[in-house]
Parts: C-alpha cells; structure tokens; sequence
C-alpha cells in the first residue's frame, strides 16, 4: 500500500472528519454511495448541516467562472416546457405543492412503512423524505383519479435519490406478467436490494425478489400476489444483504419508493 | 436574446435576482428570462463536468426542470444567484456522473457550440468578485499539490479514487491530502468572513 510520495503519517490522522468536513467533501462533489445518501439525508434534516453544505457551495461556486461558458441546442428550452407541460397537466390548475408540507406527510407514510415492514434505518427513512420533497409533482400524480380500463398495463418509477438512476418497473394486469428493468444500476458486491409491493388495501408487503442490476427481468406473478396489485399499489425498495432478506430477520432499510400509475 | 446589449453586471445581477424572485412568487414566464440569462455559463458548467453534450443537455434539462419545481428553496439574502445557480447545475450534474451512466472526464472544447455573437450575460453574470479573489487566495495559501487536487475535484468532477489513483497514492493517503487542505481552506474563509 505504500507509493513513493505516501507520507509516514496515517492516513486519516490530524483530521477531523466533522459535519463541516463532509459538508465541504460534498460539496467538491468527493461523496458517494452510502456516504453521499446519508448527506442528503442529513441536509433534509439538520438545518447547520445545509447551512454548511450551502457556505461551501457559495464559496465554492466563483471557481466555476473559470469555466468556458457553451450554448446548449435550442431543442434544450423546448425540452423544459414540455417536462413542465407535462407535470402541470398531471397535477390539473393546481400550483405545485409545498414541499414543507410534503415532508410532513411523507413522514408520516414512512413511519408507517416501519412499522409496517419492521424497517429499522432512520436514516434511510429520513434520505427517503428528503428524496420525496424533492419530487412534488411525482407524489401528485398518484393522487389523480384514475378512470382506465382494468387490463391497462401499470407501471411505477423508482427514484433512488436525486441520482437520476431509477427502477422501472411494468405491470401487465392481463398476463400477470411484470417487467423490472434496472438499467444503470451497478452491483456493489455486497448488497443486494430487493422490491417489495405494498398492496393498496393495506395488507403486508410482499417480496417481488431481489433486483438483477442492469437487466431487465420478466417474471410471472403468483395469482395471489397479482389480485394485490392495483392502482395505488406501492413499491420499496430495500438494501439488504446479497440474496435478498435472510429468513426470520427484519428488512433493510428503504432505500427507495415508488407507486403504480395507468398508462 | 439581443434584448440586453450590454448590461453591467450590477444590472444583470439584479435583473436575475427579480425573475428569481418572480419565479419563486409563482411567476412561470420567469423561468424562460432566467433561461436566457443563465443558459450558457450553466450549460458551460455541466459540459465540463459531463463531458458529453447529450448528458450535459439533459443535466442542463433537469436544473431548470427543478427549478421551476422548487424556486422557493432560493433564498435572495444568501447569496448571488448565479452563485447559487452555478453551484445547483454543478451538483446536478456531479449527480449524473455518479450514477455510473457517463463516462465523465474532461471535456473536449471544440464539441461545445460557439458561443452567439452577443452573449453579454456570459461576461456579466460572474459570481461576485471580492469573493472569487478570496477564493482564490485560500486556494492559493495551499501547497501546490492540495491545490492542484482540489481543483480537478471541482473542475473534473473527480472521486477521492480516481485522484488517488491519477497521483499514485493509497485513497487514505488522498483522503488525508484533501481533507487537511479543506481544513485549512475553511479556516482561511472564515478568517476572511470575520475580517
């Protein structure tokens, strides 16, 4: 482990990893993984955490000026009104939600999924609220009535944080076949996560298995398992140990979330 | 986009700060003035950290997007808002490059399109410039090396491995590197502050 210029103190020495540090490491962009999720999280909750990761933003963002500026193609803005469009006709005349009272509601949803799936992680959860108050428009979208036939197929995204990465997941009433696509998802080889349905009627989760990373999986729902899943069903997504929740043990902590709409 | 010929950056900043204001009160018409005003030191911003014109377009999407979404998370009193805005887009874009999807790296210069003619907004909106000079002095009190390495995190969007590996050190070693440059960058910053 030991390169020419290491110095001969440990590494980690004379350096205190505080909340400021991590603060300023995200800032620069240097967070990943677990310790990029618990950061969200903590800026959702921890009002001197975000002032801080918002301090180094600010100093931080002079240096951008030393990049070349560029013009982006015009079909850039007519992209962002039609996304705009869009979410403005899902969620009808209304103005968007405030995200303050989203936090509180999906608060009290996540608690209920502790409960519910004896999920132990507050921090999940609370990366969980912070990732929903991001999205007022997606929690609104499962509000709307619904008046489709029943054979139409249902499908829900599973946003995993503000990564841009996301579980899309199908489902074809008719067949009771579902489709799970997890492209762009990479395996950390020491994780699994497995899906869960959290059936409208309030009944237990169900285990839909265990995600395959960057593949598209098809699978065949028992019948039981099929007449659980309607408009409104929800999805979790856990992080569990690989090959999914050992028997007899709580699930991991959710890391994602996500319900079934009609196309 | 010939509406403002040549603004001062005073103007411009203010000009920036009531279409954000606007858009916060609700005001969607806002958003296409902040567009036009913002477009290019932003889209600057996600094609160096991205690398790709494509992603860097759709990162560019998704700030805007957001923004519209969320314009009451901006709060006038703390800051400039194309200090605010430049920090958002490099996030959303740093975002991107995390998710394993892209590539990333240094981005080729001649794939960006020329810049228009008249671009006044691409010189006016600079951040601040008491505190670019601060900036760069705290960075500049670093040894070259902690400099150098905290700059291609900023301007590369690199991890603590890909620098650790670039330097040919152990990631703890990088990892001691950086934080203790950070340490000494906050104190500085702050001496600045208090100053």
């Amino acid at each position: 482990m030991s390169g020419p210029e290491t110095p001969p103190e440990t590494p980690d020495d004379g350096v205190n990893r505080d909340d400021p540090m991590i603060a300023a490491e995200w800032a620069l962009g240097l967070l990943e993984g677990e310790e990029l999720l618990a950061a969200r999280g903590k800026y959702a909750t921890d009002p001197n955490f975000a002032w801080r990761k918002e301090w180094w933003d600010d100093w931080f963002a002079p240096l951008s000026d030393a990049m070349p500026g560029a013009e982006p193609g015009a079909h850039v803005w007519d992209g962002i009104t039609a996304r705009i469009s869009s979410q403005q006709a899902a969620v009808g005349s209304a103005a968007p939600e405030p995200p303050a009272s989203n936090v509180i509601a999906l608060e009290a949803r996540v608690r209920r999924w502790q409960w519910m799936a004896g999920l132990s992680s507050a921090a999940a959860a609370l990366a969980l609220v912070w990732s929903f108050a991001l999205a007022p428009s997606r929690s609104a979208d499962q509000s709307q009535p619904v008046n489709i036939a029943a054979a139409a197929p249902l499908v829900a995204t599973v946003p995993i944080g503000e990564t841009g990465l996301r579980l899309d997941v199908t489902y074809i009433p008719e067949s009771e076949k579902m489709l799970v696509a997890a492209i762009g998802l990479t395996a950390d080889g020491v994780h699994d996560h497995e899906l869960w349905l959290v059936p409208a009627d309030g009944s237990a989760l169900q285990s839909l298995g265990v995600v395959a990373p960057g593949e598209v999986h098809s699978m065949t729902l028992p019948h039981a398992l099929a007449a659980k899943l309607g408009d409104g069903a929800k999805l979790v997504l856990t992080r569990e140990p690989i090959g999914g929740k050992p028997e007899g043990k709580d699930a991991g902590p959710v890391v994602a979330k996500g319900a079934f709409t009609p196309v | 986009m010939a509406a403002h010929p040549r603004q001062s950056a005073d103007d411009a900043r203010e000009a920036l700060q009531r279409a954000m204001a606007r858009l916060a009160a609700g005001d969607q018409s806002a958003l296409e003035e902040i567009y036009r005003a913002t477009r290019v030191k932003l889209f600057g911003i996600t094609l160096r950290i991205l690398g790709d014109r494509k992603e860097a377009e759709d990162a560019l999407q998704d700030v805007y997007v957001n923004l519209w979404q969320r314009a009451d998370r901006y709060d006038p009193t703390r800051a400039s808002p194309i200090a605010w805005l430049a920090a958002f887009a490099r996030n959303r874009a740093i975002d991107r490059l995390r998710t394993g999807k892209v590539r990333g790296g240094a981005v080729a210069i001649e794939e960006a399109a020329p810049l228009p003619d008249e671009s006044p907004l691409a010189d006016a909106l600079l951040v601040d410039a008491e505190q670019r000079a601060q900036i760069h002095k705290c960075l500049g009190a670093l040894d070259a090396r902690t400099q150098g390495h905290i700059r291609a995190a900023f301007f590369e969007g690199q991890t603590y491995a890909q620098l650790a590996e670039a330097a040919d050190v152990p990631l703890g070693t990088m990892k001691s590197w950086i934080r203790r440059g950070l340490q000494r960058l906050r104190a500085c910053l702050e001496a600045s502050e208090a100053a």
